[in-house]
């Protein structure tokens, strides 16, 4: 087929599109996270304590640590679904955020030094039962994230998808945080970061495909 | 170029709203720019397949396009995205079979030729062997021939002449044999 006729094919055939805004995919994302949020309170998956720990720093520095990952995940993916836009400075301010949330972990630790021994302190079984918990948490946004994936125009493909299972997975763990009775930094940094990891690669993987266009 | 942005941009925002005249002419004028943008980076057998993929994915993902935004960095992206997907798809296919009947010329008389060859010279004595080798099939000066030999140019001489004679010799009794 001749570029003309190819050009007279497209113009016939042509129906009206709705322009993409990023506001309304953050809309979308943002109603997939409130409603898995409230689903969880409502349906009693909170922890039992939560209004105790909530006046502890741990408690905060966890959810916050979730929130402020998550809230840079979110942007860095949406942001990269334009063809314009790269995910590369947005993941690197995401590994500047775990390092930084990692440094304040070290030293919330370091002045609340608990006295158990390390090996009890990271509780194998209930840290890979957290890392399983947290993947599934993680479904709701990595698939909306995926949905949209598909239907923009991303050009760095491995970083979207990257990208998007990063912020996935800091969402699936600031909701898990509501839940999870663990608040031992240690703990913290070493099964939801390997949780979050695992995310993360997996959607690497998964979601890159889904990029192509 | 500033204005034809901005005019490819209100095209481009009309097509979104399905106005097929503005779409048919800014397709007609995006042609000529990714010819010209395909022309500078990929061999020429390639540049129509390059602009009609980047035509369809302009058409496929004409929603991303956000019309407060400028066109030129718009389409510049997908051109680029296009254009690195050629690249890749040009280095997983870098080599085409080629047809089970193509001709080629055949090879039996020159392999045949090198091994009798290899064994009349393996008949002479290395040193004349070595004198042959270097000036009549190497073509070496009989001083560079002399130099690397370690023979006078005189005996490289009279080596090439013995041997030549020798293979001479050989090759009519071979044949009076046959």
């Amino acid at each position: 087929m001749t570029s003309e006729r190819l050009i007279e094919t497209l113009a016939t055939g042509l129906v009206p599109v709705r322009p993409r805004r990023m506001s309304r995919d953050a809309l979308f994302l943002a109603a997939i996270g409130v409603v898995e949020l409230a689903l969880l309170l409502m349906l009693g998956g909170a922890r039992p304590d939560l209004m105790r720990v909530m006046m502890m720093p741990f408690f905060w520095w966890k959810l916050g640590t979730m929130g402020v990952l998550a809230a840079i995940g979110l942007a860095t993916a949406l942001r990269s679904l334009d063809p314009t836009m790269s995910p590369r400075p947005g993941l690197r301010r995401t590994s500047i955020a775990i390092g930084v949330a990692l440094a304040i972990g070290w030293l919330l630790d370091a002045t609340h030094r608990s006295a158990a021994p390390l090996a009890a302190r990271m509780q194998w079984h209930d840290g890979l039962r957290c890392m399983a918990v947290l993947a599934v948490l993680s479904l709701p946004m990595v698939i909306g994230l995926a949905m949209l994936i598909r239907r923009s125009a991303p050009t760095d493909r491995s970083g979207t998808a990257l990208a998007a299972g990063v912020a996935g997975a800091a969402w699936g763990a600031f909701v898990f945080a509501f839940a999870c009775p663990h608040d031992d930094p240690l703990y913290i940094a070493i099964w939801y970061l390997g949780g979050g990891a695992a995310v993360a690669l997996a959607a690497r993987w998964l979601l890159a495909p889904m990029a192509r266009w | 170029m500033d204005g034809m942005r901005d005019e490819w941009g209100e095209l481009m925002a009309a097509a979104q709203g399905g106005h097929g005249g503005a779409y048919r002419r800014l397709l007609g004028e995006l042609r000529q720019w990714l010819t010209r943008y395909y022309a500078r980076r990929l061999p020429p057998a390639l540049v129509d397949d390059a602009v009609q993929d980047a035509l369809i994915a302009i058409h496929d993902k004409r929603h991303t396009y956000d019309p407060a935004r400028p066109f030129r960095p718009w389409l510049a992206a997908v051109a680029r995205h296009k254009w690195i997907d050629r690249l890749r798809a040009m280095a997983r296919e870098r080599t085409d079979a080629l047809p089970d009947d193509i001709a080629t010329g055949g090879h039996e008389e020159a392999v045949v030729s090198a091994t009798v060859l290899r064994e009349l010279m393996g008949t002479l004595k290395p040193a004349q062997a070595d004198a042959i080798r270097l000036v009549k099939l190497e073509g070496y000066s009989i001083e560079e021939a002399s130099a690397k030999t370690g023979q006078s140019g005189s005996l490289v001489k009279v080596n090439i002449h013995r041997g030549l004679a020798k293979l001479a010799a050989i090759v009519r009794g071979r044949s009076d044999d046959e």
